[in-house]
């Protein structure tokens, strides 16, 4: 949209005032303060907001003060595809005209203007962007404060919200955040009021349902009052009804009472009767067992008497028969202890024989030790004397060889001398005798020099050469090495030496043969236990012959010894068996004598007993009869039977009789009424107890007015809920409107965010250079700059910064408001105070390239501040 | 011929939950005014005697203070006066006439009818009551009591009872219904001359013989009740009876079971017929409201509501069948604009919905405009 031309008329200090803008780029308009420059602008806002007959106050004060007249605006514009003039007088005789030329002519009046007016605006511009880029002019940009940013977003608010564009009065969203906030927090958690809208309700719904019991208790109550009143009608006929049957019970009783003591007379006598009879019949038994004891004791009594004259004979002869046994036990004991007698002396006498022999052994033990020992004593000597050991031996052995090899070596090696007898010849060789047989050849050896001698005939001496003689030398020195280990041996030659080693050898062999016979005859003994044993058997050996009885004599040898004791063990042992077989004999031939006297004296008590006895019972079977003769028991007995059995009779008869009656069922059931009437009493008077209780409770109760209690109650819960559920439709109510708000409204932020960020970076490029970037958050404010890639949040840029930034957003917001790209005038009042010499330069270029876009109309008292903004309209005011 | 005042179903200690706790205060005082009315009345009339036909009191569990100010009122009745016990306050363990408040306090020219023996009122005039013992009896007691009456020739006999007649009944099955022809019977065989009932709420004549009546409640207690706020003067003998109404009550039930409710004429015709109720203190009224509102109009009627309810005794609207739907009318005039009017916008559609959802966004909307206008 472009204003071509505003027109008032009596338009709050202007009287009369026509301004006319360039249709596209910069108009400034100039004038000193209180020229009417703002009102340029209030005046259009005023002209699409309010019908003529508006009474509002925006309206009322732009009234001439002091002055009865009508306001006049004409506003000349176009918009889109429109251009028009729309007229309004305001206050008196108010009055509207639109007359539209472009596209095609239209007029309208009244109303009808109104509304088409703002229908062109609709269909050409974003009307809430537009309305709050008019609420913005010439407000934030002039607060010495710019902290602030515009707050594009509150004016959309606003702006979208209605009519109101005095930002001094709350506006419509803010309302429905409060009422919201009436009932919510912040998080939306409900609040107190809702909170104890549903607490009230509870205790309303608790107090009713109190009540409510109560009043059911006491309902309940009287219910049971005629429960129990009808109980205790019940029961107390049954209680008459029982004492009834126990009357009767009673009755019958008492005849059984008396039916029983008759019974009880009946059973009496019977006893007495019984007891009678009893007595007699004791008395009868007893008698006779007087009379039966008697003929027992007279029995036994002749029978022991017989027994006594049996039992003497028998006594005799068991006498007899143990003097026979005694006799043949004496002369069994004589034979056996002859036996043992003669067996002492058989086994002295192979003892003898034995230890003789024995003796003998032992004596030979100890010689062949003893001779051992000698032969032993004789070697040991040798040892000492003969140092012929196998090492010496051996040393000797080696000089013999050493001695045969030099000799060998030495005939090898000397001249040979060959002797042939032509008869047998004896001749001496180097002094020796020697002799030679007929035909004998002899040869001899000349080491060195060899001298035969045919005794008286011829002396021949043969000298060996200068090799003869060394190996003589040798031979010799052979010799020497023999003798010497010879000598050291203390023998004279080799021969000797073997021999003394031999006799060495048996030497050692005769030592270990005394241990080995010492070990053979010593066995367990010690020498000296040996040696006491050969003298202790010595002594005793040769007195024995002497001292032994002369009968039976002496046995020959051992052998014979031997086998008389072998004799006398076996007559030992016979006797022995004789004795044992006699003495058992007499043991019996006594035990039955014995036994014989003892029975005998038995009887003999038993019937001095059975005598005094007997004399007893025949005294008192006399002393009995004397007293009650046997007859007259006899019928006291059968007296007395016959009573018995008719006092059985009437006992039976009495029994009976009771029988009938059924005692225990008629005790039985009147046990049962008794019990039951104790029952019906307790239930009476549990009956009467609860009735006097309830009848209390609804006494004390009753009276209390519960039913107007519980209908209060009841009211109130009504009420109560009433007013909760209009609490919580009224906030559902709030909630649901304030969440919808906010999210159409945030929907409508977000829209505007990308072009107005674009525009923005656009005309800021031309401030600062092609690195400016800025963040536009969705509440439609700058956050942000970023120059040369370094970001600074915008409450950290200078003043200035920030008033440009704020102007090239408004001018941002003024181009994207035309809904064809046109934009809508920008209309700045007095901006860019704080802005410096060499930026200002660059704003009026900013401004220049806006305002090939878009109208902006500058209002100041400051035209030099504008001076770069190129090419400009220019209008004076005032 | 003797003349009685026959009435009942007083009601006494009744509450109405649409009361406030003001109007409840006067509705219970003018139960107890119209006690005096009635002994007024007697006194004009020149009654032998009154007999109330059950349900003196509300409920045996009444509070103190309403016994003692129901006996309060019955001091000032000249005549004797015959209570009997009826389903509301029947003779049981925790019966009112029994307590020791009521005890110690009644009149002596107050008797409670406590059984079936006929009590004779004066020369000639005898009482045959049939009060109830519990909340349910299991037959008609009215049959029980005048069975074994013997036909009298020098006594009027007034059957003094409580209940439903089965003509009238509205439960064909109930055990305790009266039976009209045993009544009538009776009637013939001059075991009782006349049947005064209570139970009834409306004044009501059954039967043919004249002698049978519902003298119906001296005070209006509810919407349903066709003729109350009246009492029988009752002129009787042998061969006559004559009854006449007398006005007792001072309050209205008025339902209207349909009052259509879609213009702004409706609305400006229902605050003309509410402005024309007389004694709008005593009036209770009960509206069910029919039609379909824009917000704005809802608004107004819910004013005309506030303002009204203030004035009468009591006002019950039932708005189930009451659809507010908001029109773009509701809204011209505030310039919603952008988001705004897309608030708008999904607010209405969702109004559309027939459940909660609806009415939840139909109260957002109302909210909407209140808060619309109270920002500008």
């Amino acid at each position: 949209m472009k204003i071509l031309c505003v027109r008032l008329r009596n338009y709050r200090g202007i009287e009369e005032a026509e301004v006319r803008f360039g249709p596209v780029g910069l108009t400034v308009v100039e004038g000193p303060n209180e020229a009417g420059k703002t009102s340029i602008t209030e005046s259009v806002k005023i002209l699409f907001e309010y019908l003529d007959s508006s009474k509002h106050r925006n309206v009322e004060a732009i009234k001439p003060v002091h002055r009865d007249v009508s306001t006049e605006i004409e506003l000349q514009a176009e918009s889109g595809p429109y251009a028009f003039t729309y007229f309004k007088r305001f206050h008196k005789k108010p009055e509207t005209t639109l007359k539209v030329v472009k596209p095609k002519p239209e007029n309208h009046t009244g109303r009808e203007a109104h509304e088409r007016a703002e229908a062109i605006l609709r269909e050409t511009i974003d009307v809430d962007l537009w309305r709050a880029l008019n609420m913005q002019q010439g407000e934030e940009l002039r607060q010495a404060n710019l902290e602030k940013q515009t707050s594009l977003s509150a004016a959309l608010d606003r702006a979208a919200g209605g009519h109101s564009t005095d930002p001094r009065q709350e506006s419509l969203f803010e309302l429905i955040r409060e009422e919201y906030a009436h009932y919510y927090t912040e998080r939306g958690n409900e609040k107190k009021e809702l909170q104890v809208a549903q607490r009230a309700e509870e205790n309303a719904l608790n107090e009713v349902a109190s009540l409510q019991r109560q009043f059911k208790d006491l309902e309940d109550d009287i219910d049971r009052v005629a429960l129990l009143q009808n109980d205790l009608d019940r029961f107390g006929k049954q209680e008459v009804e029982i004492e009834n049957e126990i009357s009767g019970y009673q009755k019958s009783l008492d005849e059984i009472q008396k039916l029983e003591a008759a019974l009880e007379t009946a059973r009496l006598k019977l006893d007495s009767e019984r007891k009678s009879e009893n007595a007699a019949r004791l008395e009868k038994e007893s008698r006779q067992d007087l009379v039966d004891r008697v003929n027992k004791a007279q029995k036994e009594h002749a029978k022991l008497e017989a027994a006594i004259a049996s039992s003497g004979p028998a006594v005799q002869n068991a006498e007899e028969g143990l003097g026979k046994a005694e006799e043949s036990a004496d002369s069994a004991e004589k034979c056996r202890k002859d036996t043992e007698t003669l067996l002492t002396l058989r086994r002295a006498d192979f003892d003898y024989f034995n230890n003789k022999l024995h003796l003998e052994q032992l004596r030979e033990r100890k010689e062949r030790i003893d001779r051992a020992r000698q032969e032993a004593a004789v070697a040991e000597d040798l040892l000492t004397s003969n140092q012929v050991d196998e090492k010496r031996l051996k040393k000797i052995r080696e000089a013999e060889r050493e001695l045969v090899i030099a000799r060998a070596q030495q005939e090898a090696g000397s001249p040979s001398l060959l002797l042939r007898a032509l008869t047998d010849l004896t001749l001496q060789i180097d002094g020796e005798q020697a002799s030679i047989g007929k035909n004998e050849d002899k040869v001899l050896s000349v080491p060195d020099r060899v001298r035969l001698t045919i005794p008286e005939t011829l002396d021949i001496e043969v000298t060996a050469g200068a090799r003869a003689v060394d190996l003589s030398q040798r031979f010799e020195e052979a010799q020497e090495a023999l003798t010497s280990a010879c000598t050291a041996a203390g023998v004279s030659d080799p021969d000797e030496a073997r021999n003394a080693f031999e006799e060495r050898r048996e030497a050692l062999r005769q030592i270990k043969n005394r241990d080995q016979t010492e070990r053979d005859n010593l066995r367990d003994l010690t020498y000296e236990q040996l040696e006491r044993k050969v003298i202790g058997l010595g002594k005793s050996i040769p007195v024995y012959p002497g001292e032994r009885v002369s009968t039976p004599p002496l046995c020959l040898d051992l052998e014979s010894a031997q086998g008389e004791l072998r004799k006398a063990e076996k007559s030992l042992y016979d006797a022995g068996r004789q004795w044992e077989i006699a003495r058992d004999t007499l043991n019996s031939a006594r035990e039955v004598r014995d036994r014989l006297r003892e029975s005998s004296s038995e009887t003999r008590i038993q019937l001095d007993l059975k005598t005094a006895d007997l004399k007893q019972a025949e005294e008192e079977l006399s002393r009995a009869r004397a007293r009650i003769p046997d007859h007259e028991l006899k019928e006291k007995l059968d007296k007395s039977t016959e009573e018995v059995r008719f006092q059985e009779g009437s006992f039976r008869d009495a029994e009976n009789a009771l029988k009938i009656k059924g005692p225990e069922k008629v005790k039985t059931l009147m046990e049962t009424a008794r019990d039951s009437l104790l029952t019906i009493r307790k239930k009476r008077k549990n009956a009467q107890t609860g009735l006097t209780e309830v009848q209390t409770r609804l006494k004390v109760l009753g009276e209390d007015g519960l039913h107007e209690q519980l209908h209060a109650a009841e009211s109130r819960l009504e009420h109560v809920r009433r007013e909760s559920a209009a609490l919580v439709r009224r906030a559902s109510a709030a909630r649901l409107l304030f969440e919808t708000r906010k999210d159409e409204r945030d929907k409508a932020r977000r829209a505007y965010v990308a072009p107005l960020r674009e525009k923005i970076e656009q005309h800021g490029r031309l401030l600062f250079n092609d690195t400016f970037e800025v963040e536009v958050s969705e509440d439609l404010v700058i956050t942000s700059r970023t120059l040369g890639g370094a970001t600074v949040s915008f409450d950290s840029l200078s003043g200035g910064t920030k008033e440009q930034l704020s102007l090239i957003a408004r001018l941002a917001c003024a181009m994207i408001v035309g809904k064809d790209g046109g934009g809508a005038p920008l209309i700045l009042d007095d901006a860019l105070g704080y802005t410096d010499p060499e930026r200002l330069k660059l704003m009026g270029a900013v401004l220049a390239k806006a305002g090939q876009a878009c109208q902006i109309i500058i209002l100041t008292c400051m035209p030099d501040r504008y001076r770069n903004v190129g090419e400009a309209a220019v209008v004076r005011m005032g | 011929m003797t003349r009685f005042l026959h009435t009942g179903d007083w009601q006494l200690g009744m509450t109405r939950h649409f009361f406030s706790e003001g109007v409840q205060e006067r509705f219970a005082q003018s139960r107890f005014d119209a006690i005096r009315s009635l002994g007024r009345i007697a006194k004009e009339e020149d009654c032998r005697f009154m007999v109330v036909c059950g349900d003196v009191f509300e409920s045996n569990l009444i509070d103190r203070k309403t016994v003692f100010r129901a006996l309060e009122a019955l001091k000032d009745v000249p005549i004797p006066v015959y209570l009997l016990p009826g389903n509301h306050d029947p003779l049981n363990a925790a019966s009112v006439y029994r307590s020791s408040t009521f005890l110690e306090r009644k009149p002596p020219h107050v008797h409670v009818i406590e059984d079936m023996i006929p009590i004779k009122v004066d020369d000639g005039i005898e009482i045959v009551g049939v009060p109830w013992y519990s909340k349910r009896p299991l037959q008609d007691l009215v049959a029980m009591a005048t069975a074994p009456l013997e036909s009298v020739v020098d006594t009027v006999r007034v059957c003094v009872a409580h209940g439903m007649l089965d003509s009238i009944s509205p439960d064909p099955d109930d055990p305790a219904a009266i039976s009209l022809h045993a009544a009538e019977m009776a009637i013939s065989q001059n075991k009782i001359h006349y049947l005064a009932l209570g139970d009834r709420h409306s004044l009501t004549q059954v039967g043919n013989t004249g002698r049978i009546w519902y003298a119906g409640s001296p005070e209006q207690t509810d919407y349903n009740e066709v003729k109350s706020g009246f009492a029988l003067v009752v002129d009787l003998d042998r061969e006559k009876v004559a009854t006449r109404e007398v006005n007792v009550g001072a309050w209205r039930f008025i339902e209207r079971k349909r009052v259509d409710m879609n213009t702004k004429e409706d609305i400006e015709g229902l605050k003309r017929w509410l402005e024309e109720i007389d004694d709008k203190e005593r009036a209770v009224v009960k509206l069910r409201l029919v039609g379909t509102l824009s917000l704005l109009f809802h608004d107004q009627l819910e004013e005309l509501f506030v303002y009204i309810s203030e004035i009468l005794g009591a006002l019950e609207t039932r708005t189930e069948e009451l659809v507010v739907i908001p029109e773009d009318a509701d809204f011209a005039g505030f310039g919603f604009s952008g988001f705004a009017s897309r608030t708008v916008e999904r607010l209405r559609s969702d109004a559309q919905d027939a459940g909660p959802h609806g009415i939840k966004a139909r109260d957002a909307l109302t909210l909407l405009v209140r808060l619309a206008g109270k920002a500008q």
